[in-house]
């Protein structure tokens, strides 16, 4: 058993090598197959992290009638507490509200001249708002318009990062889609050009399968070469793909961390390395695995 | 030891290639099919190491029907029949060696074995000395010769020839009987499918004529005859 493996992938390996060109036109296949699945992994994985940092700054600010007392916007708090789609409530006073408006307008001194001229603190004392989830943001919404403090209330800002969020989420799952559409095209191409290799190979070796069958090689034994042969393409081919996806981060890191900051397409590729290279290795396994299979199927009379 | 049960084989088109074939050859026996082109020889043959399977009837081999053998189970089979053929179908790039070795490492034996047995048989068919050569350094009938080596390897029960002389000189073609009839000798079942008159008629073994698939002369110590 051990021997009949030992032997097979030898002769996997040994067809590998003589192919030549043929073993390039189906390892480049191969490539730019895993390569596109890859960088498409990486994008929305990419688009993901932002999305979740976006979400993490949501919430609802809810702004309360000057008039209003703190016991009562403290009462308010505890109401909104106690509702389930809110993951928590701030309270900024009037003075803490100040400050940060203060520290967000340093670059601005124009504004702060003019605060300074008003003599007195201007703004509202405010509850920040989180929701589990941002597609509840809406429902606080509702529940607000009808709190039993809903005329304590000055006014609410929830709307403009909503729209944001709704658009990256759009992008993110057109680029799924996207991506999905043309690995499997890829996959397909792949498929074709491999087993059409195989074929070919099969076709140069034919006489060698039937000398086999005359002298009562198990099936296994003739086929197995054959299928190691596509495994192997798909094992070179994702370990070259691996090199390029990190040449191409590497030449691009700058251009990505200015166009999104804070993001470090690198070690995004290095933290998800074993999971990226586990996933390229299968699919190119498996692709190799199948497309073999087929030529075998239709070329070799076992 | 194999038996031909009301065999028929029918081509595409309702081409006849076998019809109504009854016949049994004994273990240890040493048969010539004779026949014409296209009179049903090769396909005689082939039901015998399964390559085909009959139309109508059976095939028996062991008394084991070969209809019944699984696809995964023929290459068991054909393990206990060693076939030799006209173009020899040695693998060029391989020595006489190694075409040889390559029918025991195919059915996963070990080195140390090979090392053991395939020196031995080439020794058996005269090739003892040209061992490493390969086979365009070998002349006609020595290429025969490793081929039936690689056909003794597993040390079968049946040796099927097909036209085994057809490529070669008398002379050549000669040795090759002798090596067939040696082989037969010491208990192998040989199956010989030939065109050649002089050495079917020098063996004297038993002769089955095939004509456009059917036997139409069957004799122990049988002469080469078409009618």
């Amino acid at each position: 058993m051990f021997l009949t493996l030992a032997r097979t992938i030898k002769g996997g390996w040994i067809n590998f090598l003589r192919n030549g060109y043929l073993s390039i036109a189906a390892v480049s296949v191969m490539l730019l197959c895993l390569f596109t699945i890859s960088s498409l992994f990486l994008i929305v994985l990419t688009a993901d992290n932002v999305l979740k940092g976006m979400q993490g700054n949501v919430n609802v600010s809810v702004y309360f009638k000057s008039s209003v007392t703190e016991e009562s916007i403290m009462k308010a708090k505890k109401d909104l507490e106690n509702y389930n789609e809110v993951k928590a409530v701030e309270y900024i006073t009037k003075d803490q509200a100040l400050e940060i408006f203060k520290k967000n307008s340093v670059s601005k001194p124009v504004i702060l001249q003019s605060l300074e001229e008003i003599g007195e603190n201007p703004l509202l004392s405010y509850l920040v708002v989180q929701a589990n989830d941002p597609n509840q943001y809406d429902m606080v919404g509702e529940y607000l318009k009808n709190a039993s403090f809903k005329e304590d209330i000055s006014w609410v800002n929830y709307r403009d990062n909503k729209d944001r969020i709704d658009r990256l989420n759009g992008t993110i799952s057109e680029v799924r889609r996207i991506g999905l559409g043309v690995a499997g095209l890829f996959s397909i191409i792949s498929l074709l050009i491999i087993s059409n290799t195989v074929r070919i190979t099969i076709y140069s070796h034919r006489k060698e399968v039937e000398v086999m069958r005359l002298v009562g090689a198990s099936n296994a034994y003739i086929r197995l070469p054959f299928i190691f042969e596509g495994i192997i393409y798909g094992l070179v081919a994702s370990i070259i793909s691996m090199l390029c996806l990190f040449i191409a981060l590497k030449l691009s890191e700058q251009f990505i961390s200015r166009l999104i900051p804070g993001i470090n397409m690198l070690t995004l590729y290095f933290s998800n390395f074993t999971m990226i290279f586990a996933m390229q290795v299968l699919a190119g396994a498996f692709l190799g695995t199948l497309s073999s299979w087929f030529a075998i199927r239709k070329y070799l009379k076992i | 030891m194999i038996k031909f049960d009301n065999v028929s084989k029918i081509y595409k088109d309702n081409y006849v290639a076998l019809g109504d074939i009854n016949l049994e050859i004994k273990a240890g026996e040493f048969v010539s099919i004779v026949g014409t082109s296209g009179a049903g020889k090769s396909t005689f043959l082939k039901l015998i190491y399964a390559e085909e399977l009959p139309t109508n009837g059976r095939v028996f081999f062991d008394e084991k029907p070969l209809d019944s053998i699984s696809r995964r189970r023929i290459s068991q089979h054909r393990r206990n029949i060693g076939t030799v053929f006209q173009d020899f179908k040695l693998l060029n790039k391989k020595t006489a060696f190694e075409n040889v070795a390559y029918a025991l490492e195919v059915c996963g034996i070990s080195r140390a074995e090979i090392l053991e047995d395939v020196p031995q048989i080439l020794e058996i068919v005269g090739l003892g000395n040209r061992q490493n050569k390969f086979p365009h350094e070998l002349s006609g009938g020595e290429q025969q010769r490793v081929a039936m080596a690689r056909a003794l390897i597993h040390k079968p029960s049946v040796i099927i020839a097909d036209e085994p002389t057809g490529n070669l000189d008398p002379v050549s073609s000669l040795e090759i009987m002798q090596l067939l009839l040696k082989i037969n000798k010491l208990g192998t079942t040989v199956i010989l499918a030939s065109h050649d008159r002089d050495i079917i008629n020098k063996a004297t073994k038993r002769v089955i004529v095939l004509e456009r698939g059917r036997v139409i002369y069957d004799e122990e110590k049988g002469k080469y005859k078409i009618c």
